[in-house]
């Protein structure tokens, strides 16, 4: 599209004329320039410049011949030299000056008007306002009208320009552009209707000229902006022109035809900018195919048909350029439905396919200019007077220049002539580099696009065009990328062709081991014909796709190696250079060699042979012999060479390390696909994973291939070969091998032999330290650098930790921790300390063991101590060597758990009991207040009773040491009775059983919420395996807070501890009022039948405040044994509390007569009476 | 005239690729049926009408070189059968004709109980049939 001129790739513009006054032609032009749509103007500094304006040509006569279509300058003319406009610009002092300005301007209009008239140029006057002048009103009116006059133009036509004054001028520019774009418009509409009237009446002499006028008319519509007129004037003449090819003889057939595709270029490319421009992608696609298809088929001249290639090149090449600049949208192509043949398809809305074309044009023209060339001998000689040849004044036409006496004359050429001259300009261009450019954009623009195949294509053109120019390191790598894709998608014949062509730029570059790997690659290519097809004999720089092909392809890789190569000096291959080829599992030279190793077994144990089967296959046309096989492992003492059998001599070549093991087999003779299966037996001393990791092929002196291995189990399959219909055979004879078969093998480690023993002692008890032994015996191993590494872990999952606490090492949340590990030394302390390690977590602990000989023990003891309950497991495991000074063996392991169950030994409870027949009323205990909130209440400076009872709920009978209650509350708010008791010999407390201890208790302080203290309870294991262990556990449990109350009324009843029949007796009830109010009390008697009563039955009675008041009654028992006392009911009328003695606090034992009591026998009843309690 | 047929597999490659030209342009046939084979995908990946063409197989042109039209057609499997033809005007009608007998023998030579799904399709009756529905084409 750049070798287009600017005026046919930009739309025409407009072209107006300014004469004189040179000083405001920057302000104007600027103006026109900026408005839409714009006017290019040409600015003449004064009158006598008008000539450059170029005069009408007398008009045709019918008769004369016509020279050509269309002129080339015409176009540029009118856009450049003949204005539709031209202003005449007078300044003001000139208009309204002396008689002889008015005279000089008067000449210049006349002037001007002769030269316009007969291009019918419109005329607009302006008056350039010079403002010091100043107005003379009344001769200014008669001028402007006279001047208008003689200009013959309407008012509006006539315009004052200001240029001093901002608002003016703005409004004076305005005026200006909108008359000039007016009669420019009117311009160019009668100047088209002109010419359009021609062809309306047929009024032309030869087909020229209707594809002229129709070209004219068409320019004519553009200036004008009327783009559907245009376009369909463009098409005219597209059609007059093409109807011209048959018939036009006016020149000689080569150069007619360079004409009219010249004339035909032009008009397509008017008429694709206007459809891309209007948005009209379809149509402008669908003009492109009409197009091609009308010219494609005219080749011209067998001698310069390059020029025609050539021009269709540059007919897609512009109109590619022309869709990559146009903003229009590509519209959404239907997918997935057929596109009818008409439609464009979806590459043809994309630029890239088009470059494509032009790049395959260019590419064809190349072909055909070099073999042009190669048959004019004659190129050369006429070299000189090519020169002469140009571009004449008719477009598509050239002519030779000859110079006649000064002047300049243009000359016809004849068809060899003008062949010459196309040849000699053909032969000026590199048309290889454009090429590649365009292709290099295409492939760009699919790329991006995701269409990788289409870009594959282009790749593959531009990578034979670098070949082509022997730019052999761009080629291989544009091959090279190709190459992957049909590796990948295997397109073998496509294959076979890049291939052949990257073995000719390995050669190109020297590069011996590319060229093998390809050359291998090719001969292992899945192409089993032979060639017979002939359409397979094209196939590149290779030769036909071929078995027999194949196979001189590998011939010829193997005389390189062993370089015995005629052909191929270049690529070297000696000791100096010796070739090493890596395999892998991507390579696409898995097909030359594949290596499968699969061990028979999974594990092993160390020092126990284990069978391994390497097998090998290679699609190579052509049986290889394997010099020399080596197997790797990752354990390298495990290496081992197999030599072949045939070849002895050479086995021993080199690269076998001293030491070692080598193997021979019968042959090593690898045929096409079929399995070279070779198993070998192999030992391996330390444990861990063996793993053969590469299978090395020597073959003759210079060439190596390093194969990877792989596992039988997870083989895939090899490219390209996995399409073809081969008979499947396995590696390995065992089927099941052949599918599982792995290429690593697990080496055990060796039996442990040492005992390690957990001496469990039944379950652990909360907050004692638990001891449990770890005995290491030796039995038949010793032990060196042994570690005995402990972790407790939760039985139930979940840390040992509880989980809110969040520092994770504080004593205080551990649930279960690791105390310490202590172990007896017997040689000297110091230095069995130093290389001990010793690292101890709550959960985790790490200790080294010491040496230890064959059949000797050794112990610790871990301690354990339990916070919480909890069952967990012990891991216990010991790591050593068992010889001495050897690192690289492996460390044998012995792991032993135990789990252990942790409980708590003792539950403390307590229990308050007011004194006996004494009942205060607390106020507390009439409110209606539920259990669980209600704390247990005690009076005032009132001995209470406290009970805490022990039950022992493990299952080992433990020792109770000591008792005691630490107060919490200072200074005496609560005095505690015995504060401590040391038990003066130890009390054993089997399981289940429930120990009791009293204590007295009075509150001083009253307070609703009193801290009474935290009981400690000193116990120890009753065992006699730990006699020796005196650790003393204190099980702490704090006593709940109490309420403390004054009661009001304090009842008490008072009656003696036994009765004798017969016998009567006082029974006293004491009413205590402590309060400062008279308190009413009712109450009540109730009879019973064992007694006889006297006394007031029932009444209502006054206590005075602070005092007391005892009721008496006399008792007479009629009935033996425990008897229940009359029941007094009392009623508080103040707090509205009832007050009923317990049955248990009124009961009395009646004798029949005096009994007779030892002292002894009192004190053991006490006792007895506590003990039941 | 068609000159060249080709089964394409799942993973884009070739099942069956033959030409029917005297020419030495099998290679050239090759590099256009799997450069169509991205119109393919195209159509296949950005499926955007739906409607009374959702269970279309039939693709139409694929794209048009200079001397062929390439025309796909994408069975149920997703097995590409691809078609290039010389002939510029050809009726849609006589291409869905062509595919209908392409496919048929398609899924008979894969329904033989010898044939590895996947695998290149080396059935002479297969390729007889072909070059039969092939030579009464157009």
């Amino acid at each position: 599209m750049e070798d287009y001129p600017e005026e046919l790739r930009t739309p025409p513009v407009a072209l107006a004329c300014l004469v004189g006054c040179p000083a405001v032609h920057g302000l104007i032009t600027a103006h026109l320039h900026s408005q839409q749509p714009p006017i290019n103007t040409i600015a003449l500094p004064d009158f006598s410049k008008i000539s450059v304006i170029p005069l009408k040509k007398p008009p045709r006569e019918n008769s004369e011949p016509v020279g050509g279509i269309i002129r080339r300058d015409w176009l540029s003319k009118h856009r450049t030299r003949i204005p539709a406009v031209v202003a005449a610009l007078f300044s003001s002092d000139n208009v309204y000056g002396d008689p002889a300005q008015w005279l000089q301007v008067c000449t210049d209009l006349e002037n001007l008007k002769a030269v316009i008239r007969g291009r019918n140029i419109k005329l607009v006057v302006v008056v350039v306002v010079v403002t010091q002048s100043g107005h003379k009103d009344d001769t200014s009116e008669d001028r402007m009208t006279a001047l208008r006059k003689r200009a013959e133009l309407d008012a509006k036509n006539l315009i004052v320009f200001v240029p001093d004054d901002e608002l003016e001028l703005k409004q004076s520019l305005s005026r200006l552009w909108t008359a000039f774009t007016e009669l420019a418009n009117t311009y160019y509409r009668d100047e088209g209707r002109r010419i359009k009237t021609r062809l309306e009446k047929k009024n032309f002499s030869s087909m020229e000229l209707n594809v002229r006028y129709c070209f004219k008319v068409a320019v004519y519509a553009e200036f004008r902006r009327d783009w559907a007129e245009a376009l369909r004037l463009y098409e005219d003449a597209y059609h007059a022109l093409r109807e011209m090819v048959g018939t036009s003889t006016r020149l000689p057939p080569i150069q007619r035809l360079v004409e009219i595709k010249a004339i035909a270029e032009q008009l397509h490319f008017k008429m694709s900018t206007l459809l891309l421009h209007g948005g009209r992608v379809v149509e402008a696609i669908a003009r492109l195919r009409q197009h091609i298809g009308n010219y494609r088929k005219l080749v011209g001249a067998p001698e310069v048909i390059f020029l025609h290639w050539e021009w269709l090149g540059r007919q897609y090449l512009v109109f590619a350029q022309l869709l990559e600049t146009s903003s229009a949208n590509v519209p959404n192509v239907q997918s997935m439905v057929s596109v009818p043949a008409d439609k464009p398809t979806e590459w043809e809305y994309y630029p890239a396919y088009y470059y494509q074309l032009a790049a395959s044009y260019l590419k064809e023209k190349k072909l055909c200019l070099e073999f042009a060339l190669s048959m004019s001998e004659n190129v050369g000689q006429i070299d000189g007077s090519a020169e002469s040849v140009v571009a004449s004044a008719y477009l598509g036409q050239f002519a030779r220049l000859l110079e006649h006496d000064n002047t300049y004359v243009m000359q016809a050429l004849t068809d060899d002539e003008y062949a010459n001259h196309a040849l000699a300009e053909g032969k000026r261009f590199q048309d290889s580099f454009e090429i590649i450019a365009l292709l290099k954009r295409s492939f760009e623009a699919y790329s991006n696009s995701k269409a990788e195949r289409m870009a594959a294509y282009c790749g593959l053109q531009m990578a034979k065009e670098y070949f082509s120019v022997s730019e052999f390191a761009n080629a291989k790598q544009a091959f090279e990328n190709v190459a992957s894709l049909y590796r990948q998608e295997g397109w073998v014949l496509s294959l076979w062709e890049v291939l052949g062509y990257l073995r000719e730029c390995s050669r190109g570059i020297s590069s011996v081991k590319d060229f093998i790997e390809y050359s291998l690659e090719m001969a292992a290519l899945p192409l089993t014909n032979n060639a017979v097809e002939p359409s397979f004999k094209d196939c590149g720089p290779a030769g036909p796709a071929s078995l027999s092909q194949r196979a001189k392809i590998h011939e010829e890789a193997l005389e390189v190696v062993r370089g015995e190569s005629e052909e191929n000096r270049d690529l070297k291959v000696n000791s100096d250079y010796p070739l090493y080829l890596e395999i892998d599992l991507v390579s696409p030279l898995r097909v030359v060699l594949l290596a499968l190793v699969a061990f028979h077994q999974q594990t092993v144990k160390p020092g126990a042979p284990s069978l391994i089967t390497i097998s090998l296959r290679s699609q190579l046309p052509i049986n290889v012999e394997i010099d020399q096989l080596e197997v790797q492992f990752n354990q390298s003492e495990c290496n081992f060479i197999i030599g072949n059998g045939q070849k002895q001599n050479t086995a021993a070549i080199s690269h076998v390390q001293p030491g070692r093991r080598v193997e021979t087999a019968p042959d090593l003779v690898l045929a096409t696909n079929k399995w070279l299966r070779l198993t070998y037996d192999i030992k391996s001393d330390q444990s861990g994973k063996l793993e053969c990791m590469y299978v090395i092929a020597r073959i003759g002196q210079h060439l190596t291939i390093c194969c990877r291995a792989e596992s039988p189990a997870s083989m895939d399959d090899i490219p390209l070969w996995k399409f073809e219909n081969l008979v499947e055979t396995i590696p390995i004879k065992d089927p099941s091998l052949a599918f599982s078969g792995l290429k690593a093998i697990q080496v055990e480690e060796p039996d442990p032999q040492v005992d390690l023993t957990l001496g469990s002692t039944g379950s652990a008890l909360v907050g004692e330290i638990f001891i449990l032994p770890v005995t290491v015996a030796s039995k038949g191993h010793a032990v060196y650098s042994g570690e005995l590494k402990i972790n407790l872990v939760d039985t139930r999952g979940g840390g040992l930790l509880s989980p809110r606490e969040e520092e994770p090492f504080s004593s205080d949340n551990l649930h279960v921790e690791l105390v310490d590990i202590s172990w007896e030394t017997h040689e000297d302390h110091s230095e069995t300390r130093l290389d001990n390690i010793q690292k101890i977590q709550p959960s985790f602990g790490l200790i080294s063991v010491p040496s230890l000989e064959e059949g000797n023990t050794w112990s610790c003891k871990l301690k354990i101590k339990w916070n919480r309950p909890k069952p967990i497991m012990v891991y216990v495991s010991l790591g050593y060597y068992p010889r001495k000074g050897e690192p690289s063996l492996q460390k044998v392991h012995v792991h032993k758990s135990l789990q252990i169950e942790g409980k708590t030994a003792v539950t403390i409870s307590q229990k308050y009991m007011l004194p006996f027949r004494q009942d205060p009323l607390l106020l507390s205990k009439i409110k209606p207040v539920s259990d669980a909130d209600q704390l247990p209440s005690l009076c005032l400076n009132e001995s209470s009773m406290l009970i805490v009872s022990a039950k022992n709920c493990s299952e080992v009978p433990l020792r109770l040491l000591s008792m005691s209650i630490e107060s919490e509350e200072s200074n005496g708010a609560c005095v505690i009775k015995p504060q401590h008791e040391e038990f003066k010999e130890p009390i054993v407390h089997m399981p289940g059983e429930e120990f009791k201890k009293v204590f007295t208790v009075m509150p001083k302080v009253n307070s609703t919420k009193l801290k009474i203290g935290t009981v400690s309870l000193k116990w120890q294991r009753d065992s006699r395996n730990f006699a020796d262990d005196k650790s003393q556990v204190i099980t702490k449990h704090r006593l709940p807070d109490v309420n403390i109350e004054l009661p009001p009324l304090v009842v008490s009843l008072d009656c003696p501890p036994h009765a004798i029949l017969g016998n009567p007796f006082t029974y006293s009830v004491r009413i205590q009022n402590r309060t400062e109010l008279l308190q009413e009390i009712k109450y009540s008697l109730a009879d019973s039948q064992s007694f006889m009563s006297s006394g007031s039955h029932s009444d209502t009675i006054y206590v005075l405040p602070r005092s007391a008041h005892t009721l008496r009654y006399m008792l007479l028992p009629l009935g033996l044994g425990p008897q229940q006392l009359p029941r007094v009911t009392m009623t508080s009328v103040r707090y509205s509390a009832g007050f009923q003695s317990s049955t248990a606090s009124s009961i009395v034992f009646v004798y029949p007569s005096n009994p007779h009591f030892k002292a002894s026998d009192i004190l053991e009843i006490r006792k007895d009476s506590i003990a039941a309690d | 005239m068609i000159v060249c047929v080709a089964v394409v597999g799942h993973q884009n490659n070739p099942l069956y690729i033959q030409s029917f030209t005297e020419a030495d342009d099998a290679l050239k046939l090759h590099h256009i049926v799997h450069c169509s084979l991205d119109v393919v995908d195209e159509r296949v990946n950005n499926p955007k009408r739906s409607g009374p063409t959702l269970n279309e197989t039939y693709l139409g042109v694929l794209y048009p070189t200079e001397n062929y039209k390439v025309y796909g057609y994408l069975t149920n499997t997703k097995v590409k059968l691809i078609m290039v033809t010389t002939d510029l005007d050809v009726r849609d009608a006589d291409v869905r004709n062509f595919y209908r007998g392409f496919h048929a023998a398609y899924v008979n030579a894969v329904s033989n109980p010898f044939h590895v799904p996947g695998k290149k399709i080396t059935s002479k009756t297969f390729a007889e049939k072909v070059s039969t529905i092939v030579k009464s084409f157009g």
